[in-house]
């Protein structure tokens, strides 16, 4: 796996957690469902976490639960389903939400300029070939119709 | 007619010189077909039976004579010197080789035009109604707010991935050219009691294996307000519309289902976060998109002179009656350009006739042209004086039939032979009944004939007065007939005849039906008004009984 930040290949602080690996440490991404399950000792525990979300999840279910993580990482079930576009950007410019968003799953290099348009800051490529591939698409375009995300 | 600055420009090119990369990497194996499919199809690219099909836009359905020239060389330089034009103001070229397009997408990127987005799961081509700005009943010109639509659907980063395509449509009259009840959106420009210009919507039509008629979701959207309030809909679409069956991932289904009052709740708690931001549109920013749409410089003059022409042959008063109509500046006439000439394809044209076509656009019609919805080209804005050298020009390029609106000027999608969805063939079909009717067609009236080879419905078979159908039945070729469908005004959907018919009879059957329409109507009265008035019983009784 090779992540993009804010436009170039970086190194990764940040971990998936596995559930059945234990409980989670700082800087794990967790899924929607163990943090609702866990949710009470997950606040006590202190821990920077990210979470973890499907493209198609309701809005309104994860817009509660933001201030408590550091990342939202959004999963692409399909490269095809475009709701994780909608999901972030209702997180930049409905919730403000400031720190880092980031595509997981199927995500083409071919989508990366789309992806950041709507709020993505992070990707997540396969291999450093479609990472390396993802950049060189991003500044494929040096003029918009829409306006800059919020 | 817009014109592209330096910005359009640079997009475009930008556009052709990624998808002469993505090509490249397929070709190489480096992406996938599944993963380069929707790549090049939102570069307007299918692969069909025969060989790729490139679908071009023509955005409002508006091109200058240089675009249809361009469309001439594309048609001979890289296809079979000839292209169709379709229903929804894009011309198909049936016979591109792959690793040609980018060169094609470059060609066209010279004349101001592409094919972005007319395939794919994103916000197609934003059609219109083809006399926009010069019929005498509009309101307002549709066209500025179309061009406006097209810039802000074009690579939109948030609708590249619905779960389906969707088509918006435009119309500024009472009356209904654009077919807008049957588009994922339909718009209505309006003003309201103090002049402001605003937008009915309508949301939720389409035709294909689920036919519906859209249903008004907002009665008055200000002009401003427009591309936040279409951003809120695709929004509440986009997170949704449903992906696990691809029949039913259009917005229609999703208003059907969620129910519109609640649908609109949703668009509007969308609209609210929305509205009044970036997405606003400035009075000078729709001036300065307006200002590409001026009145042409139309001269002083009169029809004196048709007037005589009209008394020197019968053949031009037919076809001045059957294929131009009136114009809102006195001493010009909208010409119809008939692309249903006998042993035809409907809407193919060859490369030949888009060069004399250019020519005739530049020399009569102020070097633009229109396409329309029913598949044929117009020039709308020739000096009656004009008509009869125009007529002469237009006879020898077998662009004159005098068939606009009747049963020979079908519409028809290309159908089995070139198309990979298709069940049954439709342009046999469509030269049996030409041949059948050539001779008949002005006295049989206005009707409108619509055929589809497969239930996607390209052809617009539902709202056919006359509809026809292509359906497998254990590998033959069947017909099913509707009658009394619409798409003006009130569109309304055909209703079924009875059961499909076998293909060697369709015609025969067409036949019964007018027969029984003519043996039925009052003086005058068109074939919609006497179905209406005696019912579908007369024609099943016929139809079914002879075969």
């Amino acid at each position: 796996m090779t992540l993009i930040k804010n436009n170039s290949v970086s190194g990764d602080a940040w971990h998936h957690h596995i559930a059945e690996q234990g409980l989670p440490t700082n800087h794990d991404i967790v899924s929607l469902a163990y943090w609702l399950e866990n949710k009470t000792t997950l606040i006590k525990s202190g821990l920077i976490l990210g979470l973890l979300v499907d493209g198609n999840e309701d809005f309104e279910t994860i817009e509660g639960e933001l201030t408590h993580f550091s990342l939202i990482a959004i999963n692409f079930p399909t490269f095809a389903d475009g709701r994780g576009y909608s999901l972030a950007k209702s997180l930049r410019e409905k919730s403000n939400y400031a720190h880092e968003i980031r595509a997981v799953g199927d995500i083409l290099p071919d989508q990366a300029l789309y992806l950041t348009r709507v709020g993505f800051d992070a990707l997540e490529l396969p291999t450093k070939e479609h990472a390396g591939l993802a950049l060189d698409k991003l500044s494929e375009y040096s003029v918009f119709y829409q306006p800059e995300i919020a | 007619m817009y014109l592209y600055n330096e910005f359009d420009q640079t997009l475009v090119n930008e556009r052709v010189e990624q998808f002469r990369d993505q090509t490249k990497r397929f070709l190489n194996g480096k992406l996938t077909e599944e993963q380069f499919r929707p790549l090049r199809l939102m570069n307007g690219l299918y692969i069909q039976t025969h060989a790729p099909m490139l679908r071009v836009n023509i955005p409002y359905g508006l091109l200058s004579s240089k675009q249809l020239r361009m469309f001439a060389h594309i048609a001979h330089k890289y296809d079979k010197d000839y292209g169709h034009f379709t229903t929804r103001q894009n011309i198909q070229f049936n016979w591109p080789k792959l690793e040609q397009v980018p060169d094609i997408l470059s060609d066209l990127a010279s004349v101001q035009m592409h094919a972005i987005q007319s395939s794919g799961n994103c916000i197609r081509n934003t059609t219109c109604d083809p006399l926009a700005g010069v019929c005498a009943d509009e309101i307002v010109d549709p066209r500025p707010y179309c061009e406006i639509i097209r810039q802000w659907s074009t690579l939109h980063p948030e609708f590249s991935y619905l779960p389906r395509k969707f088509k918006i449509a435009v119309s500024g009259s009472p009356k209904d050219r654009a077919a807008t009840e049957v588009h994922d959106i339909g718009l209505h420009v309006k003003k309201d009691t103090e002049g402001n210009i605003g937008f009915e919507v309508l949301v939720g039509g389409g035709l294909g294996r689920t036919p519906v008629i859209g249903q008004t979701i907002a009665n008055f959207i200000a002009e401003a307000d427009l591309l936040s309030y279409l951003e809120a809909i695709l929004r509440t679409y986009n997170r949704f519309g449903r992906r696990d069956n691809k029949y039913k991932a259009r917005i229609k289904i999703l208003v059907r289902e969620t129910g519109l009052d609640i649908f609109k709740e949703q668009v509007e708690t969308e609209w609210a976060l929305l509205r009044g931001k970036k997405l606003t549109l400035s009075k000078q920013a729709i001036e300065r998109v307006k200002d590409h749409f001026n009145p042409l410089s139309y001269d002083n003059t009169n029809d004196n002179a048709l007037e005589k022409h009209l008394n020197t042959s019968g053949v031009f008063r037919q076809w001045v009656k059957q294929n131009t109509t009136s114009h809102k500046q006195a001493g010009y006439r909208i010409v119809f350009l008939s692309l249903k000439a006998p042993n035809t394809p409907p809407g193919d044209v060859t490369d030949l006739q888009m060069n004399h076509i250019a020519d005739l656009a530049d020399t009569y019609s102020f070097g633009e042209l229109r396409t329309t919805h029913d598949q044929n080209l117009a020039l709308t804005d020739v000096k009656s004086s004009d008509l009869y050298a125009l007529w002469q020009q237009l006879e020898k390029h077998q662009l004159a039939t005098p068939n606009i609106g009747t049963i020979t000027d079908m519409i028809c999608c290309p159908g089995l032979d070139f198309c990979s969805l298709a069940n049954a063939s439709s342009i046999d079909i469509a030269q049996g009944i030409t041949d059948r009717f050539k001779d008949s067609a002005i006295d049989t009236g206005k009707i409108s004939l619509k055929m589809s080879g497969c239930m996607n419905g390209c052809g617009h078979h539902s709202i056919g007065e006359i509809g026809i159908l292509g359906v497998d039945k254990k590998g033959e070729q069947w017909y099913q007939l509707t009658l009394g469908g619409s798409d003006s005004h009130q569109s309304k959907l055909g209703d079924r005849l009875g059961k499909a018919i076998a293909k060697e009879h369709v015609v025969d059957a067409i036949d019964d039906i007018i027969h029984i329409y003519k043996l039925n109507r009052n003086d005058g009265e068109d074939f919609a008004n006497t179905l209406e008035r005696i019912g579908l019983q007369p024609f099943k009784d016929k139809v079914y009984d002879a075969h």
